[in-house]
C-alpha cells in the first residue's frame, strides 16, 4: 500500500482552512516527484499520432467583443469558499474582465461526450468554450478534430507543465489539450460505518469489498477504465498491457458481485451523495472527492495497485472564445494559482512549481503523495492502455454488458 | 369532465329501505373508503412534503438530505446560482410555446374527428396513438438522427431551444387530441342544432354554443400539455444540445447534490398550480350558484 | 378551469368510430383536412419520419469494427434477435415491473376515483386538484425524495428492519423501490380515466341494484365495474405504457440489476453508439408494448360485452 496511505495522509485534510492562510507566492522547480509520471504513462500506440489527426472546425473569435466564457468541468473540481464563491476564478473575472459560466455538469467521460457527440459530428457550435475530459477522450477527440488547436504562444504559462506530461503521443505539441489536474483511482470508504458493519477500521484490497457485511453497500465506477483496471489490478493483471482472458476474467468477476447483490449501483461521479447519505459504505473512487469530504471518510489504493489518470483541458470545435479560453488557462498555469486550487480539490497538479508556492499555503501539504507524489508513490500506480478505436468498442460494448446495459 | 356539474348531495341517493346490517356494513364501506383514500392522498404527498420541508433547510455541505437547522435563506434568494433560474426562464418558454401550438393543432384535430366524416379516419386515430404508445426513448433518439440530418448546404438544424420545442409540440398534440375530444364528444349535438334553429349561422354558432361548452376540456388539455412539457427530462436530453431546462438542471445537480432553491421552486410550483385549479374551481362554482 | 386529463380516453385505433353527429355544423367538404392538416403534418415529420429512418437503421450492419466508420443498410433482421438474444432478461423485467406498477397503481387509484365519484361530495372538487396537485412538483425532484424517504437510515426503513419485514435489509435499489416510483409517477395517469368514468355512472343504478336486493359487492361487480371498464383500461394502458418505457426511476432508485430497457437502449444509442441494435431494440419495445395493448383491449372489450 505504500506511503499513500500512511496515517499522515489518511486524507483529512482541512482544505477549506486552508483557502484563508493568506500569503501565496514563491515559484521553483519541477518537483522531482512529478518527473516520475512519465514512467506510469503507457505511450499511445502510433496509429494515434498527430499527423494522423483531422483538424478542428472553427469559426470566427469572437473574445474580443464577447467577455464571456463557457467553462464544462466536473463536480468540486476548482476551489471554492464556504459560500460557494470560487476565489481563483473570481480574481481571474476581475483580471480579465471576462464573465466566466462553471458548469458542472460532466459525471462521466463516456456519458458527457455522447451527449455532445452528436453536434460535434454535424459541425455545430456545442455552446461550450472549454471541457475537461478524461486523457483518453482527450486522445479521440484530438484525433476526430473535435478539439480546436491553441496558439500556445498566447499562453505562456503553460510553459509551466510538468515534463512527464508534455509529451503525450496525441497531442505532443499539447496545442490541442492541456491537463487541468490528474489523479488516483482507489477504494474510498466511510471508516465510522466499515468498522460497525465488520469490525475493520480499513479497506485494503479490492477483496475487501466483496466482504458479506458490505452486501448492497458497495459501488463501481461507471467509468470503464476505472473499475475495470483496479479489479484486473487484484486479479493480479496489469492494466496497462493485459490480454483478452485477464479482461475477461475482470468482467466476469464484476458480473458475479453484480449478480450476487454485492455491489449495489454502477456511478459517475454521484457516488459522493450516496456515501454521505451511509447507503454506501465503500466505492471505488477518484482521490480528491474523499479527500474533499472529511471525516469519517478516507481513501486508499488498494494494495494490489491503484490507477492514475489526467484530466485535459479541451477547446471544443466551432466554439467561439477561444482567447478567451487560452487567458482562462494561462491563469491556471500561474504556479500559485495552480497551487491554490491544487490545495483545495486534493488532486495532482499538473503545473511545475506549484509544490513550492505550496509551502506559502500550507506546508503540510507540498509532501501530500496525493498531490505532489514521489517516484516511489506511484511504485504500484498504473495508467490504463491506451486503446484503439475497436478496442474501445469492443471492451466498451462488454463492460456495457456487464453493467447492465 | 363532470368537475363543472353540480353533482345532486351523496345522501340523497342513499337507498332508503335498508336493513340494520346492511346500514352497519355501508357505514363501515363508507368510513373504511375515507380511510382508504386519505391513506392514499398521504402516499402521493409525502414525497412534496419532503420538497418542502428541505426548501427550508439549510444544509451542511452540498447534500440537502439530512434535516440541519431552519433557513429562509434558499427562500430570500433563490436566483443565487442564475443557472437554476436560467433553467426555469428556459423550461417556462418552451414548455408556453409548446402548450399554445399543441393545443391548437390538438383542437382542431380534436374538432375534425369528432364534428366531420373524413376520409383516413383510422389512419388519423392510429397516428393519434402512437406517439402515446411510443416509449419516450425512442421518440427522444429518432428525432435526434432527424435533427442531425436536417442540413442545407452548410446550415444544420443547431440543437436547442427550437429542437426541443419542436419535439415537445410533437408529444404534446396527442394528449390535447384525447382531452378534448373526450369533452367534444361528451357534448350533445342537439344543443348546437338548437342554435342553428334558432337561425344562429355556423360561425355564431361556433363562437357562442360550442367554444364556451369545450372551453374546460381545452383548459384542461393546455394545463396538461404545460405540465408535461415542463416536466419533461428524456425527449429533451436527447435534443438540447447545450440549452440547459430545468428538469435537465436537476439531473445534474442531482450528482453533487440538490441546492435548496430547487426545492423552493418546485414548492413554488406545487402551491402555484394547487392556487391556480382552486381559484378556478372557487370561480366557477360561486358562477354555477349566481346562475342558478 | 379544468383538472388535466380528467378523461384521456385512449382511442384504439382499430375500433371503429361511432357515427358522427351534427352533421349540420361547418360543413364545407374540405374543413376536416383543412382541421387535421397542420396537426398530422407535424407529426408525419416529427414523428413518423423519424420513426421511418430509425426502422431503416435498425436493419443497417457496421462497416468495420469502428462506429466511426459508420453503418450501411443491408436489410440486417438479425439486428432484431441479437437485440432480443441479449437483452431478453431486461425487456421481461421492464414489463414485470411496469404490469405490477399498474396493478398496485389500479389498486390504489380505483377506491380512491370511486370514493370522489359518489362519495365525496361537496368536497368532490377539492379533492380531485389534491390528487393532481403533487405532480406538478417535478417529476426528478420527487422521484429525488422518494430516495430521501427509502434511505438506508431512513425511519421508514429503519422501522420495517425492527419488524424484520424487509428481505434485502433495505429499499433504496431493490425492485421494491422502483416499483414504488413508478406506481407514484404515472399515478395521475390512473385516477383522472377511472375517476373520469365512474364519474358518468348514474348513481341510480347503485339504487336499483340495492332495490333488487343486490348485495352492495353484487351491486359493485354486476353495475359498477363493468360501466367503469373504460376507465381502467384506459388508466392501465396510460400507466403501463410509458411505465415500460420508463428507465429514469430504476436508475434513481434501482440497482445495477434493475435496469430496464429504456436505459440499455438509451446506452445503446449514446455510449456504445451501436444505433442498429439501439433501433432495433426501439422497434421491439414498440411492437411488443402494441401487441400486449391490442391483445388487452381485445379482452376487456369482450369482458365489457358479457
Amino acid at each position: 500500500m505504500k506511503n499513500l496511505s500512511t496515517p499522515r495522509s489518511g486524507l483529512v485534510l482541512p482544505r477549506r482552512r486552508l483557502l484563508q492562510s493568506a500569503g501565496i507566492g514563491g515559484a521553483a522547480l519541477v518537483a522531482a516527484a512529478c518527473g516520475a509520471r512519465g514512467t506510469s504513462t503507457t505511450p499511445a500506440p502510433s496509429g494515434s499520432r498527430t499527423d494522423g489527426n483531422v483538424a478542428a472546425k472553427t469559426q470566427p473569435d469572437q473574445s474580443a467583443t464577447e467577455k464571456e466564457l463557457v467553462w464544462s468541468s466536473w463536480v468540486e473540481y476548482i476551489d471554492e469558499d464556504d459560500d460557494g464563491n470560487r476565489p481563483t476564478l473570481e480574481r481571474f473575472e476581475e483580471a480579465t474582465g471576462i464573465n466566466v459560466e462553471l458548469r458542472e455538469d460532466i459525471n462521466d467521460t463516456a456519458e458527457f461526450a455522447a451527449k455532445v457527440r452528436p453536434q460535434l459530428e454535424a459541425g455545430q457550435d456545442i455552446g461550450r468554450d472549454l471541457v475537461v475530459l478524461t486523457d483518453w477522450m482527450a486522445a479521440l477527440w484530438t484525433r476526430q478534430g473535435f478539439a480546436q488547436q491553441f496558439d500556445r504562444s498566447n499562453m505562456p504559462n503553460a510553459d509551466n507543465l510538468i515534463p512527464s506530461l508534455q509529451n503525450v503521443a496525441f497531442d505532443p505539441d499539447r496545442d490541442h489539450s492541456l491537463p487541468w489536474q490528474g489523479g488516483y483511482t482507489g477504494i474510498g470508504f466511510n471508516s465510522k460505518l466499515l468498522k460497525e458493519l465488520t469490525g475493520k477500521s480499513e479497506i485494503r484490497t479490492v477483496e475487501e469489498m466483496w466482504d458479506p457485511a458490505l452486501k448492497g453497500r458497495v459501488t463501481i465506477l461507471a467509468e470503464m477504465r476505472d473499475s475495470m483496471g483496479l479489479v484486473m489490478q487484484s486479479l493480479g493483471a496489469d492494466p496497462a498491457n493485459f490480454t483478452q482472458d485477464e479482461f475477461d476474467a475482470a468482467a466476469a468477476e464484476i458480473q458475479a458481485q453484480i449478480d450476487s447483490g454485492q455491489i449495489r449501483q454502477v456511478t459517475g461521479n454521484d457516488y459522493i451523495p450516496s456515501m454521505l447519505t451511509g447507503d454506501v459504505v465503500a466505492a471505488f473512487s477518484w482521490s480528491g472527492d474523499i479527500a474533499l469530504e472529511g471525516k469519517p471518510y478516507k481513501f486508499v489504493i488498494p494494495e494490489s495497485g491503484g490507477l492514475l489518470w489526467t484530466d485535459d483541458m479541451m477547446v471544443p470545435a466551432m466554439a467561439r472564445h477561444m482567447a478567451n479560453a487560452e487567458q482562462l488557462m494561462n491563469w491556471y498555469y500561474d504556479p500559485e494559482i495552480a497551487a491554490e486550487v491544487a490545495a483545495w480539490v486534493a488532486y495532482i497538479s499538473p503545473v511545475a512549481g506549484a509544490q513550492e508556492a505550496m509551502e506559502k499555503i500550507d506546508p503540510d501539504l507540498v509532501d501530500d503523495p496525493f498531490i505532489f507524489p514521489t517516484d516511489e508513490d506511484l511504485a504500484n500506480i498504473t495508467a490504463f492502455k491506451w486503446l484503439t478505436p475497436e478496442e474501445e468498442v469492443q471492451y466498451s460494448r462488454i463492460y456495457q454488458s456487464v453493467i447492465g446495459n | 369532465m363532470a368537475t363543472t356539474q353540480v353533482e345532486p348531495g351523496v345522501d340523497e341517493l342513499e337507498p332508503a329501505r335498508l336493513s340494520p346490517v346492511q346500514r352497519t356494513l355501508t357505514w363501515i364501506r363508507e368510513h373504511a373508503l375515507a380511510a382508504y383514500t386519505l391513506l392514499a392522498l398521504i402516499y402521493m404527498f409525502l414525497p412534496v412534503a419532503i420538497v418542502v420541508l428541505f426548501s427550508f433547510n439549510k444544509p451542511i455541505g452540498r447534500q440537502n438530505t439530512r434535516w440541519n437547522e431552519f433557513s429562509l435563506d434558499a427562500w430570500l434568494n433563490i436566483c443565487k446560482d442564475p443557472t437554476i433560474c436560467g433553467s426555469v426562464q428556459v423550461s417556462a418558454s418552451i414548455a408556453f410555446f409548446a402548450t399554445v401550438v399543441g393545443t391548437i393543432m390538438g383542437t382542431m384535430i380534436a374538432f375534425a374527428m369528432v364534428r366531420h366524416r373524413f376520409r383516413g379516419r383510422s389512419t388519423t386515430n392510429l397516428l393519434i396513438f402512437l406517439p402515446m404508445a411510443t416509449p419516450e426513448v425512442v421518440l427522444g433518439s429518432s428525432l435526434l438522427a432527424l435533427f442531425l440530418n436536417m442540413y442545407v448546404g452548410s446550415w444544420s438544424m443547431p440543437l436547442g431551444f427550437w429542437t426541443v420545442l419542436i419535439a415537445h409540440i410533437m408529444f404534446v398534440i396527442s394528449f390535447v387530441v384525447v382531452t378534448v375530444k373526450a369533452r367534444l364528444s361528451g357534448l350533445d349535438p342537439r344543443i348546437e342544432q338548437a342554435a342553428m334553429d334558432l337561425y344562429a349561422d355556423e360561425k355564431a354558432t361556433f363562437r357562442y354554443v360550442t367554444l364556451p361548452l369545450v372551453a374546460p376540456g381545452i383548459a384542461g388539455a393546455a394545463l396538461l400539455a404545460f405540465s408535461l412539457s415542463f416536466d419533461d427530462f428524456i425527449i429533451t436530453n436527447f435534443n438540447s444540445g447545450s440549452t440547459v431546462t430545468f428538469p435537465m438542471y436537476i439531473w445534474g445537480a442531482a450528482q453533487r447534490g440538490i441546492p435548496p432553491q430547487v426545492n423552493v421552486i418546485a414548492s413554488i410550483m406545487f402551491f402555484g398550480a394547487l392556487a391556480i385549479v382552486l381559484i378556478a374551481q372557487i370561480v366557477s362554482a360561486s358562477r354555477r350558484r349566481a346562475k342558478s | 378551469m379544468q383538472i388535466p386529463s380528467s378523461s384521456p380516453a385512449i382511442e384504439i385505433p382499430d375500433v371503429p368510430q361511432p357515427a358522427t353527429p351534427a352533421k349540420g355544423l361547418l360543413k364545407g367538404r374540405w374543413t376536416p383536412y383543412w382541421l387535421l392538416l397542420p396537426g398530422m403534418a407535424w407529426l408525419a415529420v416529427f414523428f413518423v419520419l423519424p420513426l421511418v429512418s430509425l426502422f431503416l437503421t435498425s436493419l443497417q450492419s457496421p462497416v468495420s469494427d469502428n462506429p466511426n466508420d459508420g453503418y450501411y443498410f443491408n436489410w440486417d433482421f438479425a439486428n432484431y434477435s441479437e437485440a432480443l438474444s441479449r437483452y431478453s432478461e431486461q425487456f421481461i423485467r421492464s414489463f414485470i415491473y411496469a404490469g405490477v406498477a399498474t396493478l398496485i397503481g389500479l389498486i390504489i387509484a380505483y377506491p380512491v376515483a370511486y370514493f370522489i365519484a359518489f362519495k365525496a361530495g361537496r368536497w368532490k372538487a377539492l379533492l380531485l386538484v389534491l390528487v393532481v396537485a403533487p405532480f406538478f412538483a417535478s417529476f426528478l425532484i420527487r422521484t429525488n425524495a422518494w430516495k430521501t424517504i427509502l434511505a438506508d437510515q431512513g425511519w421508514i426503513v429503519e422501522t420495517l428492519n425492527t419488524l424484520n419485514l424487509l428481505p434485502q435489509d433495505r429499499i433504496l435499489n431493490t425492485p421494491l423501490a422502483v416499483v414504488t416510483g413508478i406506481t407514484y409517477n404515472f399515478l395521475p395517469f390512473m385516477i383522472l380515466p377511472l375517476y373520469a368514468s365512474l364519474d358518468k355512472i348514474d348513481p341510480r343504478l347503485a339504487e336499483a341494484g340495492a332495490d333488487l336486493y343486490a348485495t352492495a359487492f353484487t351491486t359493485f361487480r354486476k353495475v359498477i365495474w363493468p360501466l367503469s371498464l373504460p376507465g381502467v383500461v384506459a388508466g392501465t394502458l396510460l400507466t403501463f405504457i410509458p411505465a415500460a418505457g420508463d428507465y429514469i426511476n430504476a436508475k434513481l432508485l434501482g440497482s445495477t440489476k434493475d435496469r430496464m430497457v429504456g436505459s440499455v437502449i438509451d446506452s445503446q444509442f449514446i455510449i456504445v453508439r451501436d444505433y442498429p441494435i439501439a433501433s432495433a431494440l426501439s422497434f421491439l419495445l414498440m411492437a411488443s408494448i402494441l401487441v400486449l395493448v391490442f391483445i388487452y383491449v381485445r379482452r376487456a372489450g369482450t369482458e365489457d360485452l358479457l
